[in-house]
């Protein structure tokens, strides 16, 4: 394993021979203590030290020092983890309610609070009902599990989150992945899966691409093979669609939509998972949803502060309108650079690097080094000849921030790949 | 080992991890994929034939295989080696 050892990842591991069973398997760590692959993940778990704006401050693992840092890599898009009034709602929140809601919501979890967020969200996403879940993984995972069942056909776009399949082999559901926003490839596996119940799974915005899917294709064909349709609008809502209500908005099939989930940890700025669908459905996963069900509430504290989030983002266009002016300034300058963007058509915007780990690593260093604070997203959370970069955009860039992101990595990146 | 018998160690696990291949004759010039296998089975799939042949192949190397033959052929490469 020495001579190769960047071409080993997390990938290489999971199973484990140790027959000592409080252990990691011997060859992991003989890989993780490596020089060269602890230096890889000296880039994880570094510490904030101030709140996820743009602006923050940063404890750096690669020099061991504190740093002022441009930060590309937090998921508050429209700023709302740090926006006054969402703080403000949230102490008010803390000093009525306490920390936590201790219990699960069936037995003594379920605060008014819950309730006032949960009709606001259902009513944004227009459904008839929302269940809310302490964490969006969980959400994820419980909504799956609690609707499908052995026997029942899953099919997924091949790029949809961990959360989503995790859920599914929870579930005992045959899982099958068409190829990422293949029409072809969609419809292959519903022919085959005719008589069954099938969930077609998809997302609003895919996480490592930042693409969208082809929403109207895959309706007529749901509706050919009548099966379900479930999207994960983790990355989309509030930022999409006039309203901000998402993707199935932008394209105008909302009522098309059986389920609707987001996360609340994003975009929203707490944390926290959401599904929307009928009523039915709601009142039916309260009794087969596990991690709604035995997972304590969550926090009243956090849902103060996300009633008054919604309200801030969905008052007026003005937060989602400079994200979107924000994401069309960096794009344009990226381009104009040659960088290799994917096909982006959102506020996720990857910038691919290839095959090379060692490349990846140095350049996350140097621009770190220089004060921007972009992680690099190596294999296997992507595939091995795509590893790259992901700039989340964020309404909160001024102009003299986005010239200083572009400087770095036009000189790191850009005069880097043409050395 | 010759690649005949490591072809059979994967056809083996193919038919072991996949639904309804009991009796059915699998080619080495195909993927799984054409076998019903999505992504997690072929980790499994790939997992298990590795370990009983005890070698230990970079996932990221495995990255551009395009059917059965072409695993056998990587399993080879790291079993001379």
């Amino acid at each position: 394993m020495s001579d190769n050892i960047l071409n080993y990842s997390l990938a290489d591991f999971h199973f484990n021979d140790n027959p000592d069973v409080l252990s990691p398997p011997d060859d992991f760590e003989e890989w993780i203590n490596h020089p060269k692959v602890s230096q890889c993940f000296s880039f994880f778990e570094q510490q904030l030290l101030e709140a996820p704006r743009v602006a923050t401050r940063i404890h750096s693992n690669i020099d061991n020092k504190d740093h002022k840092i441009i930060n590309l890599t937090s998921y508050n898009y429209l700023g709302l983890s740090t926006h006054p009034e969402v703080i403000q709602a949230a102490k008010e929140a803390l000093d009525k309610y306490g920390l936590g809601s201790s219990g699960a919501p069936l037995l003594s979890g379920t605060f008014d609070i819950h309730i006032e967020l949960a009709n606001k969200l259902a009513e944004f996403k227009q459904k008839e009902d929302c269940l809310l879940y302490s964490s969006g993984f969980g959400g994820n995972i419980g909504a799956i599990q609690g609707i499908m069942r052995k026997g029942d056909i899953m099919i997924l776009d091949e790029k949809c989150h961990r959360s989503l399949v995790d859920g599914g082999t929870l579930s005992g559901a045959k899982m099958l992945f068409f190829d990422h926003n293949s029409m072809e490839s969609l419809e292959m596996m519903l022919e085959k899966s005719k008589g069954k119940r099938i969930l077609v799974i998809i997302e609003g915005v895919y996480s490592m691409d930042g693409d969208l899917p082809k929403l109207p294709e895959i309706v007529e064909l749901c509706e050919k093979y009548k099966a379900g349709i479930y999207i994960d609008e983790a990355h989309s809502t509030l930022m999409f669609g006039e309203n901000g209500r998402g993707v199935a908005e932008h394209f105008g099939l909302e009522h098309k939509i059986g389920i609707s989930f987001g996360t609340l940890s994003k975009s929203f700025g707490g944390v926290g998972g959401f599904v929307c669908t009928n009523k039915r459905l709601i009142r039916y996963l309260k009794g087969y949803s596990s991690p709604w069900n035995f997972s304590c509430a969550i926090s009243p504290v956090i849902s103060g502060g996300l009633i008054k989030a919604l309200e801030v983002a969905t008052r007026d266009s003005s937060l989602r309108d400079k994200l979107w002016e924000n994401t069309a300034y960096l794009k344009k300058h990226l381009l104009e650079m040659e960088l290799d963007l994917g096909d982006t058509e959102s506020q996720v915007i990857p910038i691919i690097i290839g095959s090379s780990g060692e490349k990846l690593m140095n350049y996350a260093a140097q621009m770190q080094l220089r004060g921007l604070f972009l992680q690099p997203v190596d294999f296997p959370a992507v595939p091995a000849h795509s590893r790259r970069f992901r700039i989340s955009a964020s309404s909160q860039l001024t102009k003299q921030e986005m010239d200083e992101t572009l400087n770095i990595i036009e000189d790191v990146i850009a005069k880097g790949d043409s050395k | 080992m010759n690649k005949e018998k490591i072809i059979e160690v994967i056809k083996k696990n193919i038919v072991e991890n996949l639904d309804d291949l009991e009796n059915q004759e699998i080619d080495p010039q195909k993927s799984m994929k054409e076998y019903g296998a999505n992504s997690l089975d072929i980790i499994e799939v790939v997992s298990c034939s590795m370990r009983e042949l005890n070698i230990k192949i970079p996932r990221a190397e495995l990255a551009e295989i395009q059917n059965i033959d072409q695993l056998a052929d990587k399993f080879v490469e790291y079993i001379s080696k």
